[in-house]
C-alpha cells in the first residue's frame, strides 16, 4: 500500500512538473494568454470602455452578464439555505428535553476567550478600513466590490463569534434585511436598464469622454452594492449554517 | 556597499529560516497524533515560517517605503497565528479533547 501511495504521488508529482514545464514562460508575450481577447482588452479597453481599471472594464463592461449572474448566484445560494428546514425551523424538543436544554445552557455559558475578544475587537476597526480602501481603490487598483464584501463578511462573521449572534445580527437593520440580500441582484439589474435607457443595451456603460461622471457613478454604485450585498449574504449564511438544527 | 551585502545576506537568511519553519510545521501537522501538538505545529507556520519570509522580504533589496506593508503583514500573521491556534486548542479543550500522551496513546 505504501509503494502504491508513493508511486502514485511520484506519477502525479511528474505529471504536474512537466506539464509546468510546457507552459509558457512567465510574461511571454506570444503566450497563449496574451494573443487571444487579451491584447484585444489592453490594446482597446481603454478607449472603449472608458474605465481606466481593466480588471473592472473586463467584469463589468467586457463580462457583464458573466459578473450579472455570479451577483445571482451568491443570491440563489442564500436562497437555497434558507430554503433548508433546519436553518429557520427552532430545534424542535427532543426527548430527554432537560437534557438538551442544559446542554444548550451549557453551550451559551462556554465565555469568550480573552484572547480571541482582544485580537477580534483590535482587528476589527483594521478590517473595516480595509475593506473600504479595497472597495474604494478597486476603480485604478486591484480590489473592488466582491473583494470587500468577502472583507466585510469575515469581519461580521468574527465579530458575530466572539460577541455572539444577536449582537452580529444587529449590524444588518431588521426592515432592511430582505433588501440588503437581494441588493447585489437588483441594483445591477436597475443599473442594466439604466444602461440600456442610454446606450440601447442592456447592462451598457456609455463610453465616451463626455459621460464620464455618469459612467463612473454607475460603476461605484454597482461595486457598493456587490460589496454590502454580498457581505450581508455571506454573514447570512454563516449564521444560518450555525444555527442549531 | 558592504552594509548592501550583509542586508542581503540577512534577508536571505531569513526567508531560508521561515521556509525551513513553514516545512517543519507541514511535516507536523501531517505527523502529530492530536489536536494539540497539530495546532502547536501549524501555528509555527504562522508565526516563525510566515512571519521570518516576510521580514527577510522587506529586507530584500535594501529597505524601502513600501516595505512597511511586509512588515505590517508580519505583524497581522504574528498576531493572527497565534489567536487561531489558541481558539482551536481551546475549543478542542472545551469539546473534550485529551492530550495524547505517550502511556495511553490518547485519542489520534
Amino acid at each position: 500500500m505504501r509503494t502504491f501511495a508513493l508511486a502514485l504521488v511520484l506519477v502525479v508529482a511528474a505529471t504536474m512538473v512537466i506539464g509546468i514545464a510546457g507552459l509558457p514562460p512567465h510574461g511571454d508575450p506570444d503566450g497563449p494568454v496574451h494573443t487571444h481577447v487579451g491584447a484585444r482588452y489592453l490594446e482597446q479597453g481603454v478607449a472603449e470602455t472608458g474605465l481606466r481599471n481593466l480588471v473592472t472594464a473586463v467584469l463589468l463592461v467586457y463580462r457583464g452578464f458573466d459578473t450579472f449572474l455570479e451577483v445571482v448566484v451568491i443570491f440563489t445560494a442564500l436562497v437555497a439555505v434558507l430554503a433548508l428546514p433546519s436553518a429557520t425551523r427552532q430545534p424542535p424538543p427532543p426527548r430527554g428535553e432537560g437534557a438538551a436544554a442544559s446542554r444548550r445552557e451549557a453551550d451559551d455559558a462556554v465565555p469568550v476567550s480573552p484572547v480571541v475578544f482582544l485580537v477580534v475587537r483590535l482587528l476589527a476597526p483594521f478590517i473595516a478600513v480595509f475593506a473600504l480602501a479595497s472597495l474604494y481603490r478597486g476603480h485604478v487598483t486591484p480590489g473592488g466590490g466582491f473583494q470587500s464584501a468577502a472583507i466585510i463578511g469575515a469581519m461580521m462573521i468574527a465579530l458575530g463569534l466572539v460577541f455572539g449572534r444577536e449582537h452580529a445580527a444587529r449590524l444588518v437593520p431588521h426592515g432592511a434585511k430582505a433588501w440588503l440580500q437581494a441588493l447585489g441582484p437588483l441594483v445591477f439589474a436597475a443599473v442594466a436598464f439604466v444602461g440600456w435607457r442610454l446606450t440601447g443595451a442592456f447592462l451598457g456603460f456609455p463610453a465616451d469622454e463626455a459621460a464620464y461622471a455618469l459612467r463612473e457613478a454607475m460603476v461605484v454604485v454597482l461595486e457598493v452594492a456587490i460589496a454590502v450585498g454580498g457581505a450581508v449574504i455571506l454573514a447570512q449564511l454563516f449564521m444560518a449554517l450555525d444555527a442549531p438544527s | 556597499m558592504i552594509g548592501g551585502v550583509l542586508l542581503e545576506i540577512v534577508a536571505v537568511g531569513l526567508v531560508v529560516v521561515g521556509v525551513a519553519f513553514l516545512l517543519a510545521g507541514t511535516i507536523g501537522l501531517v505527523r502529530f497524533p492530536d489536536v494539540y501538538t497539530r495546532a502547536h505545529a501549524a501555528s509555527k507556520c504562522d508565526s516563525a515560517g510566515a512571519g521570518s519570509v516576510l521580514l527577510g522580504l522587506a529586507l530584500h533589496d535594501g529597505f524601502a517605503f513600501g516595505d512597511l506593508k511586509l512588515v505590517l503583514l508580519a505583524i497581522l500573521v504574528v498576531v493572527s497565528g497565534p489567536t487561531t491556534a489558541h481558539a482551536l486548542a481551546r475549543a478542542a479543550m472545551r469539546s473534550g479533547r485529551r492530550a495524547w500522551t505517550r502511556d495511553e496513546r490518547g485519542p489520534a
